[in-house]
């Protein structure tokens, strides 16, 4: 196998608290995650995934350990990982298509050309009719559709997705899952994906790292074997895809327990 | 019909409370007596025979002048000066005490050590006037830097956009609400400090106008004086709030809802 997209070798971040402690919130976290590859990071809430995330976007520098992309260290963000967080973040002052616009102007890219590719995008996350509204304009899955479309629209190799979908609700969810998943089983980009839903994580990724809480470990990687492309209703009555579930709630729980009891 | 109403509404409850409130005054002064309370009317028809004379419109020009110089001024420093301490935590911490044990002096009672430095010229009030913007400047500039959303400033970065630019083109528009609330604040204060300077340092202005007409007990000029700055003030706001309006349109509307100026 060639060179992974990211190596992550050794990882560790502590936080100091607001009463001076230290808070080891990554230890010692080891992944690689091969070209094309879309890798979920699974665990409870504060088990610090978004950390995680964010040393490999180079926004919160690690306190030990490497993040390599492509071989060369992480000294920073770059145009080569783009994120999606979980507040969408667009800029409320740019309509849609300014937005989407942004990141490849920012590139040097002719206006013209920009507006082409940012039109073409928006088509491509059905929002066609909204490019001169206002992000307040849009109801939240409007906006996290944006801000994909956003990131697409540089062409990083590596989408970084910080529970992109956690803050919307149940059927808008799904709906985005879908689309995400067509997009991506189209051009195959690299994928980091944070999430805290089992079903999520199984539907979307070839690979899941769940993880423990305080200290954040890695607690165990689970191949996701299902052929694809994936269809929803299809894989509901999949034996494979009901073991996976089974075995990553069980993981889960357990991540709970040892949480409760240490 | 019932659209062309709603329009007229807040329009037209604005002039029913100014109504009601000439008619208070009218009454009120009738009732009292008293030398210093002029009736609405008396003091109503003065104000057009003020506005007549070219000697003071040229002081009311020559008080708006300083005003919009100094606050002018103020929008160039205090605007920076905030951002960088809502950017900057090392700049905050060493500006903050200052701010804070500023922000309650009456800068009119600063004029008279500003004018034993600079005299009782234009320069003094102007200079005490962009002082007493500045504050609410800096104050409400420093809020909206230190809220920016952390995740808009790494979006930016990730495109690859440089610290300088990312200061005009994320923390400057993402603050803007704040700042323009700041300047309405401001607007508000630069009024206030222009009367107390021209209070002081009498020498010409529209403070300088009612203060002559109050030492000549002229009370009917005095209290013309007053609507005429409530009318300037009332008119910079309505004209200002549409700017803002326009500025920030983009914005999630927040507690929208106006503070009127802190201390004098
Ligand atoms: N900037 C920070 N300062 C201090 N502690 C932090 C900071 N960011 C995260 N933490 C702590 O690190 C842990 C992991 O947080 P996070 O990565 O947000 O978890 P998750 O995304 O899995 O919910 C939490 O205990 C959190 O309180
Ligand atoms: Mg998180």
């Amino acid at each position: 196998m060639s060179e992974p997209m990211i190596a992550i070798q050794g990882l560790t971040k502590r936080f100091s608290t607001a009463d001076g402690r230290k808070h080891l919130a990554i230890d010692d976290v080891n992944v690689e995650v091969a070209e094309g590859e879309f890798v979920s990071i699974l665990g409870p809430s504060g088990c610090g995934k978004s950390t995680l995330l964010y040393m490999v976007g180079g926004f919160v520098a690690p306190s030990a350990g490497a993040i390599t992309v492509q071989g060369r260290p992480v000294t920073g963000p770059g145009p080569d990982r783009g994120p999606v967080f979980q507040e969408f973040a667009l800029f409320p002052w740019k309509t849609v298509l300014e937005n989407v616009m942004y990141g490849l102007r920012q590139q040097g890219v002719s206006k013209a050309e920009a507006e082409a590719r940012a039109r073409a995008l928006l088509d491509m996350v059905h929002l066609k009719d909204f490019a001169d509204f206002y992000p307040k304009e849009l109801s939240g899955g409007m906006r996290q559709r944006v801000a994909i479309a956003r990131t697409l629209a540089y062409q990083p190799q590596i989408l970084l997705m910080d529970e992109p979908f956690g803050a919307l609700d149940a059927h808008t969810r799904t709906v985005l899952q879908n689309e995400l998943l067509g997009i991506w089983e189209r051009d195959r980009k690299t994928v980091l994906f944070v999430t805290h839903g089992v079903d999520e994580a199984v539907f979307l990724s070839d690979r899941v790292v769940v993880m423990t809480r305080a200290p954040g470990r890695i607690k165990k990687v689970v191949e996701i074997d299902l052929p694809r492309p994936r269809v929803r209703a299809e894989l509901l009555v999949n034996r494979r895809y009901q073991e996976y579930i089974v075995e990553l709630e069980q993981l889960i729980e357990d991540v709970h327990l040892e949480a409760a009891g240490a | 019909m019932k659209s062309a109403l709603r329009k007229l509404g807040p329009a037209a409850s604005t002039v029913l409370s100014l109504g009601a409130l000439l008619v208070l005054w009218e009454i009120l002064a009738r009732l009292a007596q008293i030398d210093g309370f002029p009736p609405a009317t008396e003091a109503l028809v003065q104000v057009p025979l003020i506005l007549g004379e070219r000697e003071s419109l040229a002081s009311i020009g020559a008080s708006l002048w300083r005003m919009f110089l100094g606050g002018a001024l103020a929008l160039c420093f205090a605007v920076p000066v905030g951002l960088a301490m809502g950017r900057n935590k090392r700049i905050a911490q060493a500006l903050n005490p200052v701010l804070t044990a500023a922000y309650p002096i009456p800068k009119a009672a600063l004029m008279p050590i500003i004018m034993l430095w600079f005299g009782v010229g234009d320069l003094s009030k102007v200079l005490v006037i962009f002082l007493g913007v500045s504050l609410p400047l800096i104050y409400h500039s420093f809020h909206g830097a230190h809220a920016v959303d952390e995740k808009l400033l790494w979006s930016a970065m990730a495109m690859g956009m440089k610290p300088v630019a990312r200061l005009f083109k994320v923390v400057l528009p993402s603050a803007l609400p704040d700042v323009l609330l700041g300047c309405r604040v401001g607007l508000a204060m630069a009024l206030i400090v222009m009367i107390s300077s021209e209070m002081i340092a009498r020498q010409s202005g529209a403070g300088d106008l009612l203060f002559n007409a109050l030492d000549m007990a002229l009370y009917g000029d005095v209290y013309a004086m007053i609507v005429i700055l409530a009318a300037i003030g009332f008119v910079l706001d309505w004209v200002f709030e549409r700017v803002r309006r326009r500025l920030v349109h983009w914005a999630e509307s927040r507690q929208d809802a106006m503070v009127p100026g802190g201390g004098v």
